[in-house]
């Protein structure tokens, strides 16, 4: 459950460490963002000398959340923290690796680049 | 399907029960119900819990080492469907079954004839430390007894000298 003036950390190496959501962009006024979705971010905490700097406004794919998920056969799943990865207009992810376990549902909203980027896919 | 085992108490989990906890490092944890995702998240060790599983069977309260455990256990290698195959396994897993709770029961007779000894012996020590405690009161009332006894015996003279005079 990812809404406005949430937290984010950043789960590759695009340069960007922490974003904050401003905007959840789903189609009507949707208040929380899960996994898969896309938000607007702005960069709060950055690594030095990369593309992406701090107040950046960039766009986001959410691929890990505290808030349960329920799967279609019933299971939920957790993760250990709130994690989106940083993609361009063409939803193709800015940076070049992907770190942590992501969530299966990605595939399903056609992120096969960042699945495929993926070291573990849950 | 696949049944997988809860992490902290070690029963089933059943497709569409309990709930996955992913940590940062992809390793997945399986909890049956919330109170055992509970325990988990306070960071407690189910080999120190009594009720769990794990803590049984460490400490020896269950059956633990056993030929008939080799059975379960997870495959990596990929078997190639095979009707007879299948057939067979489920004969073998009720034979596996009935031997393993044979050999249960076995245990905890053993266990239980044991737990029946230590019972004793500690009843014993328990009586020879606290003696003392109940020594007083056994002398008390044999001196009672004692005190009783002169005048009952005096009663009983009287009474037979008033019967012989009456007479």
């Amino acid at each position: 459950m990812i809404q406005n003036q949430t937290y984010l950390n950043v789960a590759d190496n695009s340069g960007a460490k922490q974003i904050m959501c401003v905007r959840i962009l789903k189609p009507g006024n949707a208040k929380y963002a899960h996994i898969g979705d896309i938000i607007v971010g702005v960069v709060k905490e950055a690594i030095p000398n990369m593309p992406v700097k701090k107040s950046d406004v960039v766009r986001a794919v959410i691929v890990r959340t505290k808030k349960m998920l329920r799967r279609p056969d019933g299971m939920h799943i957790r993760f250990d923290d709130n994690a989106a990865i940083l993609i361009n207009q063409d939803n193709n992810p800015r940076g070049t690796r992907v770190f942590g376990p992501i969530a299966r549902e990605l595939r399903d909203k056609n992120f096969t680049k960042i699945i495929s980027l993926a070291i573990e896919v849950i | 399907m696949r049944l997988e085992k809860c992490y902290i108490c070690s029963s089933t989990v059943y497709p569409g029960h309990g709930i996955e906890f992913v940590r940062n490092d992809a390793k997945v944890f399986r909890f049956c119900r919330s109170k055992c995702r509970k325990t988990f998240h306070m960071k407690r060790n189910p080999r120190y819990l009594r009720w769990t599983k794990a803590y049984r069977k460490s400490h020896g309260k269950e059956m633990a080492i056993d030929s008939t455990f080799e059975f379960e256990r997870k495959r990596q290698r990929i078997q190639r469907y095979d009707r007879e195959l299948v057939g067979k396994t489920i004969q073998a897993i009720q034979k596996v079954d009935a031997v393993r709770v044979k050999r249960e029961k076995d245990f905890y007779k053993s266990k239980m004839k044991q737990a029946k000894k230590q019972e004793q012996r500690t009843a014993v020590r328990e009586l020879e430390k606290g003696i003392n405690l109940i020594e007083p009161d056994i002398l008390r009332v044999k001196e009672s007894v004692r005190a009783r006894e002169p005048v009952q015996q005096g009663v009983a003279l009287v009474e037979r000298d008033q019967s012989n005079t009456s007479n």
